[in-house]
Formats: structure tokens, C-alpha cells, sequence
């Protein structure tokens, strides 16, 4: 009978602990999905606030109030796109670490692109140049012993 | 002539590259947080900070053009640019203020007294000048984070038909009116 109660008691007590702790874990989400969209969504939107912080890092008030409305449109069924678009229409592209593609943006894909290629280039045509030099001729012969030819007066001259 | 030409690249290169650095210590990089511009002050429904009975939407603001301030007792800049923007509502301008609550999370059931807050405003607007024909109080920062406000103090001008035209983060001070919203109001006038 003793036992029994003891067994009850402790039941109770572990319930009750298990309660506190569902309290505590301030996340929940239906599916994983959403869980895996939320957490994807906090480490890719920026903190408008403090520049070099995700919202997930950030402590800044607005970051909170950032992750707070992820999370609501995130439980609402909002796609990661569609939130993104949501950030975006109220704090401007600053809030996402991924610049669009725009004229004004192209130049951050192109301009790597361009200098890796133009480098390339530059080694190819030294290369060749370089390459054109070392051929020898008939005529070549012909300067070299002109070239000795001179010197050799002159050392006697001297 | 040809090696010459190389012979400087590197050096141009330099150059062009410090150009580049130098002008960047004087950009704004906030200046880009505009995603509001061009669209129509966002729908709220929000109480009077010194009145809960009254309640305020972008329909009452309608048909005249206004500075919204974003502001809290808890900022000091925004407690440096009352005395300005004060002189500016002698002048004409109208203000209304978004009292912005740093410290009040409802997800913590913080305890929060209306009646200690709206003392501390009416003191602070006392002593330091009071700009605001009136003020909301965005207690939970929703129409905050709907405009894309990041912190105090933060201004949108506003014309007649709720279309937001500027938005400037930071204190406003006389250099600040002159080059950024003398403009806009001039042009708007036209």
C-alpha cells in the first residue's frame, strides 16, 4: 500500500517536471519541416540593427520582434520564400544576407568572374610571348657574332 | 610604352581601390533599410499614449502631410532632438509621435505601468519641449516592424495620402532637415 503511494507520488512529481520543461522549450512547431524552415529563416535573415548578426544571434530588441514573426509565419503555413518577402517588403534587402540579382548587384557575380579570366588570359599571352623569344634563326646567329665582333674591338681599342 | 602602361596598373589599381575604401567611410550602410518607400503608411490600430479610450488608424492621419517620429523615453537621441523638432512644430510642421517601449515583452508577461510611463513622458516633453500633436503607443512594436523600424529615433514624412517619402534613421538636426527634408517638401509643394 506504502509502496503504491511512494510509486504515485513519484509519477506525479516526474509528470509535472516533464510539464515544465514543454513550458520552457519556447519553440514548438507541427512538423519538422517547419522546425528545419524556422531555423534556416533566423540564421539567413539579417538583424537590421547590428549589421554582422543574423537574428538568430542578435540580442537587439528588434531582432527578438524579427524572430517572433518568423515564427508566427512560420506556424501560419508561410513558406520560407514568402517570409522572406514579408522581411523584405518592411526592412528592405539589407534584411536578407542573399543579394538579389538586379543591374545594380550583377557586378558582385560578374566581376570575380572577369578578373579570373583576364588573369588566365594574361598568364596565356606571357606564356606565348615568352615562348616566341626562345625560337632561334639563321639571322640571330648572324647578330650574335656582330654583337661579339664589336665588343672584341673595342676591348683592343681600350 | 607598352611596359610603362603595366608598369602603373598595379598603382592604378591601388588608387581606384582607395577611392573605393575612402568614399565608404562616409556611407550610411542604413541608408538601405528603405523598404517601405513609395507604399502607403501600412494599416494599424493602435491606442492614444495618454488616453487607452482613444484609439488611432492610418485613416485619421489622411489628408495632411506629417513627420512620424519613432521615439521612447529610453532613447537619448530622441530626447536630444525634441527641442529641434519642437521648433519645427512652431514652424508648421506636424509630428505625431510612435512611442516605441524598448524594454516591454509580453512573452515574458512583463509587468508594465501605463500611468508610471505616461508621468515620465509628460516630464521629459515638459522640460525638454513638446514636439507631438499626439502620440500612439505601439506597446508590442507591430506597426514598428510593419514600417521597418530597427530603433529610436527613426522619422517618415508622410503626404496627404498616407504615402511614406522619406525615411531617416538617426536624430534630426538642422544639417539633416536642410539637406533631406527641405527637398522633399519643396518638391512636394510644387
Amino acid at each position: 500500500m506504502k509502496i503504491r503511494v511512494v510509486f504515485l507520488l513519484v509519477m506525479v512529481l516526474l509528470l509535472s517536471a516533464a510539464v515544465v520543461n514543454a513550458a520552457e522549450d519556447k519553440y514548438e512547431f507541427k512538423n519538422a519541416e517547419q522546425a528545419q524552415t524556422f531555423k534556416e529563416l533566423t540564421l539567413e535573415l539579417r538583424c537590421p540593427k547590428c549589421q554582422n548578426q543574423n537574428i538568430a544571434d542578435s540580442d537587439a530588441v528588434v531582432a527578438k520582434d524579427l524572430r517572433d514573426k518568423v515564427l508566427t509565419l512560420v506556424h501560419e503555413g508561410n513558406s520560407k520564400q514568402e517570409v522572406i518577402d514579408y522581411m523584405i517588403d518592411r526592412y528592405g534587402y539589407f534584411v536578407h544576407y542573399q543579394p538579389p540579382v538586379t543591374p545594380a548587384t550583377i557586378i558582385l557575380w560578374v566581376l570575380p568572374v572577369i578578373i579570373v579570366v583576364l588573369g588566365f588570359g594574361f598568364i596565356v599571352f606571357r606564356q606565348k610571348k615568352a615562348a616566341k623569344k626562345q625560337s632561334w634563326s639563321a639571322e640571330d646567329d648572324k647578330r650574335l657574332e656582330q654583337l661579339i665582333a664589336q665588343y672584341q674591338r673595342k676591348e683592343r681599342h681600350q | 610604352m607598352n611596359r610603362k602602361i603595366l608598369g602603373f596598373l598595379p598603382f592604378l589599381i591601388f588608387v581606384l581601390l582607395c577611392v573605393f575604401l575612402y568614399q565608404g567611410l562616409f556611407g550610411n550602410p542604413r541608408e538601405l533599410q528603405t523598404g517601405r518607400l513609395g507604399q502607403t503608411m501600412p494599416s494599424f490600430n493602435l491606442p492614444d499614449l495618454m488616453d487607452e479610450n482613444k484609439r488611432w488608424t492610418e485613416k485619421d492621419l489622411l489628408g495632411e502631410v506629417y513627420l512620424m517620429n519613432v521615439w521612447g523615453t529610453w532613447c537619448p537621441t530622441c530626447i536630444a532632438e525634441l527641442g529641434y523638432l519642437t521648433k519645427l512644430r512652431e514652424q508648421g510642421v506636424k509630428i505625431v509621435g510612435l512611442y516605441y517601449d524598448q524594454a516591454y515583452d509580453p512573452d515574458f508577461g512583463d509587468y508594465f505601468d501605463i500611468n508610471a510611463l505616461r508621468e515620465e513622458v509628460d516630464t521629459m516633453l515638459g522640460r525638454a519641449g513638446n514636439p507631438y500633436q499626439f502620440n500612439i503607443l505601439d506597446l508590442e512594436r507591430s506597426l514598428a516592424l510593419d514600417l521597418g523600424v530597427s530603433g529610436a529615433p527613426e522619422t517618415f514624412l508622410v503626404d496627404k495620402k498616407g504615402t511614406i517619402l522619406l525615411h531617416h534613421t538617426g536624430d534630426i538636426n538642422q544639417r539633416v532637415w536642410r539637406s533631406k527634408f527641405l527637398p522633399a517638401l519643396e518638391e512636394l509643394q510644387r
